[in-house]
């Protein structure tokens, strides 16, 4: 989940992670044994949720609406 | 005067059956042969629900149950195989290929291999997530045996079957989460551990984790059928 989320964080991300990371999260919440495992991708899942435009602009347009990402992978693949 | 027995019906894939009170979910499918997918579940040791393929839906609950500890309820619903469950279950596989490093044409379990039928069977083509190619270690030291954590699943089955049915308890689990290992006596080799060098734990090994090192190549299959059969055998003495 890591691993996708700084993909998508840097600008290197595709839609299919974005579906990945849904899947993951959904098998991780539905199939733990304890509470923590439970709840665990609740944050990520709020945030595809809440913020799906933001995730979107990461992956299609490589830009950071928040201007948090430091978005260097994706502009070395266009330089 | 004979002892009643608790009977409970329940419905299992649209098949009515009866069981024992007492019997796990994944008992009483598989007396009544409907098969339920478990990597963790061996006959004859204890369940600890771990590596979570066996969960099944119950009607009238959100959560998903592991058929190999949940015990069965009159008038329960259980479904084993409905879509949402297969997908589960193959994200679940997906997780364990990528999580070590099971390359299955250099593998000695290669055509024996319990992770690799799970696979064929739940359809499982690709791995969609990233493989994390974890640097680790083979012990190779003890005389008889090889222990090659590249391949292991982390079921426990090799630390149940030494502490219950052995006695001896060499195998442990060191660490948590991803940095979980099983690890002989306290983290020492395996040759220099206290083993008492019965095999147990290499027959019992769903993948090719343990293995004999006389065997060669992919000649590799292992049987794991005898412990329901000690256990009876230990029962009737």
């Amino acid at each position: 989940m890591h691993t996708l989320l700084t993909r998508i964080c840097n600008g290197t991300g595709t839609m299919d992670d974005l579906a990945l990371l849904e899947d993951l999260c959904s098998t991780v919440k539905e199939t733990s044994l304890c509470g923590l495992g439970q709840t665990a991708p609740n944050p990520v899942l709020s945030t595809l949720k809440y913020f799906r435009n933001e995730y979107l602009e990461h992956i299609v347009n490589k830009r950071c609406p928040a201007g948090v990402c430091n978005m260097e992978a994706a502009l070395e693949v266009v330089a | 005067m004979s002892v009643e027995t608790d009977v409970k019906t329940l419905v299992i894939d649209e098949q009515e059956v009866s069981a024992r009170a007492g019997q796990t979910i994944l008992e009483v499918a598989r007396e009544n042969e409907i098969n339920i997918p478990t990597l963790c579940h061996l006959d004859g040791l204890s369940d600890v629900g771990a590596c979570r393929l066996c969960l099944v839906e119950i009607k009238g609950s959100n959560k998903l149950l592991p058929a190999c500890v949940a015990t069965v309820q009159e008038g329960m619903e259980v479904s084993t195989n409905t879509e949402r469950l297969q997908k589960h279950r193959r994200t679940i596989l997906e997780l364990l290929f990528a999580e070590r490093n099971h390359i299955c044409s250099v593998c000695v379990s290669n055509g024996h291999c319990e992770l690799q039928t799970l696979g064929q069977e739940q359809g499982l083509t690709h791995i969609r997530l990233p493989y994390r190619n974890p640097e680790l270690s083979v012990d190779a030291s003890h005389e008889r045996f090889t222990l090659d954590h590249n391949r292991c699943i982390l079921c426990t089955r090799c630390v149940r079957v030494c502490s219950e049915i052995e006695g001896a308890h060499i195998w442990d689990v060191m660490g948590r989460g991803i940095n979980s290992l099983i690890i002989s006596d306290l983290h020492q080799d395996w040759g220099g551990s206290a083993c008492t060098r019965c095999g147990k734990c290499v027959q019992v090994c769903p993948t090719g984790a343990l293995f004999d090192k006389s065997k060669i190549g992919s000649d590799h299959p292992k049987y794991p059928d005898f412990l329901p059969y000690l256990n009876l055998m230990r029962e009737a003495q």
